[in-house]
Parts: structure tokens; sequence; C-alpha cells
């Protein structure tokens, strides 16, 4: 037995249907919250509220980026129903998170409409951020027929964006089966019972329930040569049957047989744990009908394995008359399309044939066919890309076949149609579908271009689906540069040339030459200094030498001379100041004291009214001096 | 006098371009018309006139090239690489008639050349101008510490230093491959290596049009040349012609 499980706990009513859709769209909206929350924290790498301020940012970011690209879609949860099923319908709004008004849905006319909620969607996906809006409404057809739904009509910021549509056949209720089959039972079904080898009958299991049930699974029957094929997801629906209002579990098989026969489907089998209402022995307080209401009924849970009706499958084999010799085994409903791009080119140069062959059926089979076979012309095949999906009537898919055509000789040139033969589902018949025959003008090529067209155009694989490496069709070099500048030497200042070692030496010249600059202007500095002492000392040495100056007068003159030693700008001069200047100056202590004793004695002199006579310390001033310029070297 | 003169002279000069544009015009018209030979002689006439630039012998290359000469082709296209070896067009051209020659040799990559691997993308002249700048900037960084020192000069001084050092030797280490480049390419069809300079030596190997080859030495119309497995052999001292050298009277020395 094949095992599956399929579903988590939920509730029976309408009304919990409507609150766990909403509960789910919120889990589903949440669950991207935190996976937003997360990527954000992953990104920057911090703390929870730095992820949450990005998040924000990326929220509020989010209207801007979303109104560009608004798109519509509608989508039944059914293609078929009964009279008294209900049908959800969701319209899709993608690119923005909210419209100007409700959707405006076409074809409801034969259906009551009940509004099931509004659920907003944000998400990114490879970086991209999409947001969008889901309205549900479930509708209950009034008639049985065939009728198309849609387009919805939303309108976005003043503009109008209108959907898809959808097609649903609804038919009669069955005849009750005067059996009451209980609150809970399982139901399969299979369509059609009579089919060839490899045709894609559908069978369908669907648990009907009136309780709460949880922890779904399964069982599948085996059936030698049968295969079962899942198509989509399972669905969930309200229904009718026998009067009694039930919640409907339904998944669909697509089934494959591969050998003719006649063979039984044994039963299929769901296990579940399913919750009974708990009935109270006596009344009480709870005893009221507030109290009877489902969220107050306490259950206990049991397990339980329902099984279904077993199922009867006459396979045919595929007849011998009117089978093609290169029939493939293909069996469903397929069409085949081609196309070439471009239709004129230059001999050796390429043109890209492209057939697609798509359908519905056993899909896998699909053939791949042989290219063009033209004269004066290389063919180098693609890797084929098959590509297979799944839906509520079977399997479809399409497979893309290219080739790259590289014709050697200018001319016209017809593609012959490629064919591809299929037994016929619908018409139980085989046929034979061919593309439509092309032409390809193929103009005089490039000089030395043919010889190389093709050597190496089959080296390089095909690196995954969609994308192939870039073919090299030919080998030439390229052209001569004809531009006037080319001809232009370019550089003035050869190196090596006598103009190239001037600009390499102008710098360190420069610097060299405001080094010695700087130098200069600092030893002329000193020397003006020098000289300068030298001229007073001279001066106060030759006024003393000339005998003839007063202790007034010479305590002048050794003021004048500190001035102009140093540089001063002193109106008079104590002992004292005079030591200290000599000592800043680099003066010894001996001598700067004998300097301070020398203007005492002439500062003595002064004020002891002798200013005007003449000095006894004539001789010993020159000798002072003369020590100081000395220590002052 | 002295304006006059100049006059004369500027005028003299536009006369000449105005001459060498026209033949450059010519030379193009006749390789887009498939008159590759006249081509051939338009190009080495304005090579020899002056104008040794690489797009000039990058048109020889193709020109050569077209003539089936795939030696002469190479030859050019190894010419122009050494004034611009960045162009695209003219290594998607070398790399294409690289793959026409006939002899697989090794490429050899020296230890110098592997540590300065910049070194093969700038020509001689652009690693002359960077240094120049980096002169520029070093003995200006310099001087603003002789004249103002801030305290920040430390670093960028230091930075500066070894730029100036790598662009300098880099400068250095380019001139000598330039002046001391031995390469050459054999031009003939197919040629004999001999075991010694006289046409009744032991023939050792052959070598065809397009093989790149060191010159070693050339002695009494013979040149000896090696291949990067060591081997060795005289040829014909036409057989073979020097990138950095002489092309049928054409100095080519490398530097322009």
């Amino acid at each position: 037995m094949i095992h599956y499980n399929i579903f988590s706990p939920y509730s029976s009513s309408r009304e919990g249907l409507f609150l766990r859709r909403a509960h789910a769209s919120l889990s589903c909206l949440s669950l991207r919250v935190a996976a937003l929350l997360n990527l954000a924290k992953i990104a920057i790498g911090c703390s929870a509220k730095a992820a949450a301020l990005v998040l924000l940012f990326l929220v509020l970011l989010f209207p801007c980026v979303a109104c560009g690209d608004v798109s519509v879609s509608i989508k039944l949860d059914r293609k078929e129903a009964t009279l008294v099923d209900s049908v959800q319908l969701v319209v899709s709004v993608s690119g923005s998170r909210s419209s100007d008004l409700q959707p405006i849905v076409r074809g409801l006319e034969g259906f009551n409409v009940t509004q099931g909620g509004t659920a907003s969607r944000l998400e990114i996906i490879n970086g991209k951020v999409n947001a969008g809006v889901d309205y549900t409404y479930f509708i209950q057809p009034k008639q049985p027929g065939r009728f198309q739904i849609g387009p919805a009509e939303v309108t976005v910021e003043g503009k109008t964006f209108s959907s898809n549509t959808a097609t649903i056949t609804i038919i009669k209720q069955p005849q009750a089966s005067g059996v009451d089959r209980g609150p809970l039972f399982l139901s399969a079904g299979l369509s059609p019972t009579r089919a060839y080898v490899e045709e894609q009958p559908t069978y369908t299991a669907r648990l009907y329930r009136q309780v709460k049930v949880s922890d779904i699974s399964l069982d599948l029957p085996e059936t030698e040569h049968l295969v079962f094929k899942q198509l989509g997801k399972p669905l969930e629906y309200q229904s009718v049957l026998d009067g009694k209002t039930y919640q409907v579990l339904e998944v669909r098989y697509a089934l494959v047989p591969s050998q003719e026969g006649l063979y039984t489907i044994g039963p299929t089998r769901m296990t579940m744990t399913v919750y009974q209402p708990r009935r109270r022995t006596s009344p009480g307080l709870f005893d009221d009908p507030f109290f009877s209401d489902p969220f107050f009924s306490f259950s206990t849970g049991r397990p339980m394995t329902l099984a279904s009706e077993p199922q009867a499958l006459t396979v045919l084999p595929l007849p011998e008359t009117g089978r093609p010799a290169d029939f493939s085994g293909l069996v469903g409903r397929f069409d085949v399309e081609s196309k070439l791009e471009p239709t004129t080119i230059k001999a050796g140069e390429s043109a890209t044939l492209t057939v697609l062959l798509s359908g519905r059926g056993n899909v896998n089979r699909i053939p791949n066919l042989q290219g063009p076979e033209l004269s004066h012309t290389k063919v180098y095949a693609d890797e084929p890309v098959l590509k297979v999906e799944t839906d509520a009537e079977g399997l479809a898919g399409t497979k893309t076949m290219k080739w790259a055509l590289v014709p050697e000789k200018q001319g016209h040139y017809e593609i012959p149609p490629l064919s591809v033969s299929f037994f016929d589902t619908t018409t139980h018949q085989y046929r034979v579908i061919k593309t439509q025959p092309l032409s390809l003008s193929v103009l005089r090529g490039e000089p030395g271009m043919l010889q190389a067209s093709s050597q190496r155009a089959d080296e390089h694989p095909s690196e995954g689906p969609g994308k192939k490496a870039v073919k090299e069709l030919g080998r030439d070099i390229l052209p001569v540069h004809t531009s006037a500048k080319d001809l232009a030497a370019g550089y003035r200042i050869r190196p090596g040339h006598v103009l190239s070692w001037l600009v390499l030496m102008v710098p360190p010249f420069l610097y060299g030459a405001t080094f010695w600059g700087l130098r200069f202007r600092k030893k002329s500095d000193q020397s003006i200094a020098v000289i300068k002492a030298r001229k007073a000392a001279k001066k106060l040495i030759q006024k003393c030498r000339k005998g003839k100056i007063s202790s007034s007068e010479l305590a002048l003159s050794l003021r004048d001379y500190l001035n102009e030693r140093f540089d001063l700008a002193l109106g008079s001069l104590t002992p004292d100041e005079g030591a200290a200047i000599l000592r800043s100056k680099g003066v010894s202590l001996k001598t700067a004291q004998r300097f301070q004793s020398v203007l005492h004695r002439l500062e003595d002199a002064v004020y002891t009214g002798k200013g005007h006579e003449r000095c006894d310390s004539l001789e010993e001033v020159p000798k002072l001096i003369k020590q100081i310029q000395k220590e002052m070297r | 006098m002295t304006l006059l003169a100049f006059l004369l002279v500027a005028n003299g000069l536009g006369a000449e371009n105005q001459q060498s544009e026209a033949l450059f015009f010519r030379a193009n018209e006749a390789y887009k018309e498939g008159r590759f030979q006249e081509a051939v002689d338009g190009y080495s006439q304005l090579i020899q006139s002056g104008h040794e630039t690489g797009h000039l012998f990058y048109n020889l290359g193709n020109a050569y090239f077209r003539l089936n000469q795939i030696g002469w082709a190479i030859l050019n296209y190894e010419r122009a690489r050494l004034l611009m070896p960045r162009d695209a067009d003219l290594n998607f051209n070398l790399r294409y008639a690289r793959d026409q020659t006939q002899d697989a040799v090794p490429e050899s990559q020296g230890v110098m050349n592997t540590a300065f691997f910049w070194l093969d993308t700038f020509n001689l002249h652009e690693l002359f101008w960077g240094f120049a700048v980096f002169n520029v900037v070093f003995w200006a960084i310099l001087m603003t510490r002789l004249l103002i020192r801030p305290a920040w000069i430390f670093y960028p001084i230091l930075v500066v230093l070894i730029l100036w050092f790598i662009a300098g030797f880099s400068l250095g280490l380019k001139w000598y491959q330039v002046h001391s480049d031995e390469r050459g390419v054999i031009v003939q069809e197919e040629i004999s290596v001999l075991a010694g300079p006289d046409i009744n030596d032991t023939v050792l190997f052959k070598l065809h049009a397009g093989t790149e080859v060191c010159h070693e030495r050339s002695e009494d119309g013979w040149s000896l040349v090696s291949l990067p497995d060591k081997k060795r052999g005289w040829v014909k001292q036409e057989a073979v012609e020097r990138i950095n050298g002489t092309e049928k009277g054409a100095n080519f020395s490398g530097v322009i």
C-alpha cells in the first residue's frame, strides 16, 4: 500500500472554515513576516530591534515598489461541481496591497456569491519584493451547465486591471442513495472507466465528513501495470449529499496503465483521528444552548480507518489499424508549432529553427524530432527541453527543440515540415501533425566566412536549462584600424629623450632648490645677528677706550648694547634684568654676575650724584663685553 | 624673418601630414578592396617614414595575414603589442594568428614577469608617465614636509615612497626588457634548423612560419636561434626577423 500523510486538524463547520481560511492567511502572513525578520537579522547581523527597523523600512518602502506592476488573476478550487456544492473563487491582485474598490467579477450571474474575506500577502523571493491581496468568495451554482467566470476587474490608483477567465462545469446533484452513510465516509471514483494503454484516466478519492478529524494519511491500492500520479494539491470544499452538508477533502490522481486488461482497483484507505463531541449525562450549569456551541464541546480523539469502494478499469490496447510507421507511443492530445528566426541571413551565418510540441497525455514520451535535411546547409541540434506540469485534468507538457541552420551558399531554402504521430484519445484514432513549411533566404556571405564557419560549432555543450554556451560559428581576424588619429605617434616625449629626463629631474631639482634656499636664509639670519652683535660690542668698547664717558652714559651704553646685541627694545635696564637676559642667552653665571656687579656700581654712582663723573669701570667693561661675545659664539 | 621661417616650417609639416594621411587612406581602401599587397606597401611606407604607431603595425599584420603570410603577420602584431598591449582587436588577432601556426612551442614565463604581472599590460611610455606622476607626487609631498611639517605627513610619505619605488622599478625592468628583447619570428614558410652556420650541417629540426624564437646572435648571414625547450640551431638570417629590430629596411626599436 502507498502511504500518504495529507492534512493537519481542522473543524467542520462553515464558520470554522472561514475562520480557518482567515487563520491560514494570517499564519501565512505571520510566517512570511517571521521569515522576513530572520532575513533582515541575518542580513544586518544585529539585534532583533534593528531587524524590525529594517523590516519596517521594507514594508514602508514596499508600496512604492509594488505599484508599478499590477496583475490580477482568478482561480477556482475546482473545475467541476454539483448544484449543491460551494466553490471557492479567489481573485489575486499582485503588485498592490489594496485596491480602490472591491473587484468586479463577470460571469457570476448563475451563482449565489458569499464573501469569504481578504488576505494580504508580502513576499521576498530572490530579493524581489512582491505583495498582493487575495479576495476570497464562495459561489454556489443556481443551475447546471458550463460557465465561464471572469474576467475580474480591479481598480488600483484609478487604473483598471483585468484578469484571466476560468471555466467550471456544474452537474446536477447525484440521486440520493437512500443510504445514510453517517457523518464520515470515504468515496472513490474513476473517469473514464474504459481507457487505452498509456491514456490517463482520473482516479478521485473524496473524504466526506461532518466531524473534526486530524492526522489524515492515505493508502492507495497497489495494482500491477497501474501507476498513480498525484494531480495537484488536495482540494477542500463544502458539498451537500443526500440533504446533508459535508466538508469534502478531494485528492486526484492520474492512473497510467502500461498494459491492456481488466483491472480491479482495490479500496483506498484513509487513517485519521476523529474527534466526537462528548455528551453530558446530567443537566446543570452549562445546560444552555450557548454552551452547546462547538467551542465549548470538549471532545476526545480516537483513531479510525476508512475504506472506499473498489473500482473497475478496462484498459484497451492501442488499435493496429492506422498505426503510423513512426508511432512512438505518444497518447493524448498534442499540437505542434514551428518558427524560423531570422528568415533572411548571409551565407555562413546561422538561423534558428524552433519546434514546440505541446499537449496533454503521456508527455514524457514526446519524441525528439530529427532535424531537417537541407542541401549545402549544416544543421546543429540543441538539447531538447521538456517542461511537464500537472493540474486537475492530468499531465501536460511542452518539448522545445531547436536547430541552428548554417547555409554555406546563397539562395532560397525550403525547410520541409517535421511530423510527429500520436494516438488521439478524443477521436480514438491515430493522428499525424506537421509543422508549417518555412523558407529561408540566404544572401551572399562575407569573404573568408564560409570556410571558417563550422569547425567549432558543436564544441560547447549546453549549460543548464534555458541557457546554452555561445556557439562560435565562424573565426576570422578583426578589421584594420582606419581612424586618422591612429596615424599619430601619440607621445611627444619619449623615454630616454632629454625632455623625459628633464620631466623626471624637475621635481627633485625644485625640492633641492627649496631646501638650499631655506638653509641659506636661515644662515643669513644668523649672520646678520652676528654682525649686529659685533657692531654693538665694537661701539661700546670704543666708547670705553676713549676714556671720557660718565657712569650714566656707560649705563645707557650697556643697555643699548644689550638692545642691539639681542634685538631687544629695553627702555631701562636693572642689574638683575641684565644678568637674567645674559643667562637666558647662554652666558655663564660668572660672567652674568660680573655684568650685574658693573651695572650695580654704575647705578650706585648715578644715585649718589656722581653720574656725571668719569666712570671707574672703563677698563673692566671692554673685557667683560669680549667675554660675553666669546661665550655667545 | 623668424616668423616667416616658422610659418614655412609649419606649412611644410602640414603638407607632410596630409600626404601621410592620404597614403594611410589609400592603404585602407586597398585593404578593403582586397588589394592586400598594395595595403602592405602603403602601411610599410608609412612606418618607414616615421609613423611607427601600434595601429599601423596592427594594420600591416592584418594585411600580411590576408596574404597568408602568417610569420610576417605575427611579427607585426608583436611589434604592435609593444606599443598598445591592451588593444582588444590586436590581442584577438594575434591569438587567432598564433592558432594558425604549425609548431607547438611551449610558452616561457619568467619569474620577474610573474611577480611584475602588470608589465605586459602597460607599454614603456605608460610606465614612464606613471613613474613621472609618482615622482611629482613624491617630491611634492617631501616639499610639503619641508615647508609646513604637518603631523600627518609620515604615512602619506611612506605610501608614496613605496609606490614610487614600485613604479620606478617597473619602469627600469620594462626598459631592460624592451632594450634586450631578443625575440624573433620565423617568417619563411618552412626552414631547416641546422647544427652549424653552414648549409651542409646536420638538420636538427624544422620550424614553420609564425613560430617565435629567441635570437641569440648572427654570423655571416646565419642566426643562432633557440626555443624555450632548449632546442638550438642555426637558420638563414633572412628566415627570422627580430621583433625589436629591422623589418625590410625599417628600423624598429620598440621605443617610439
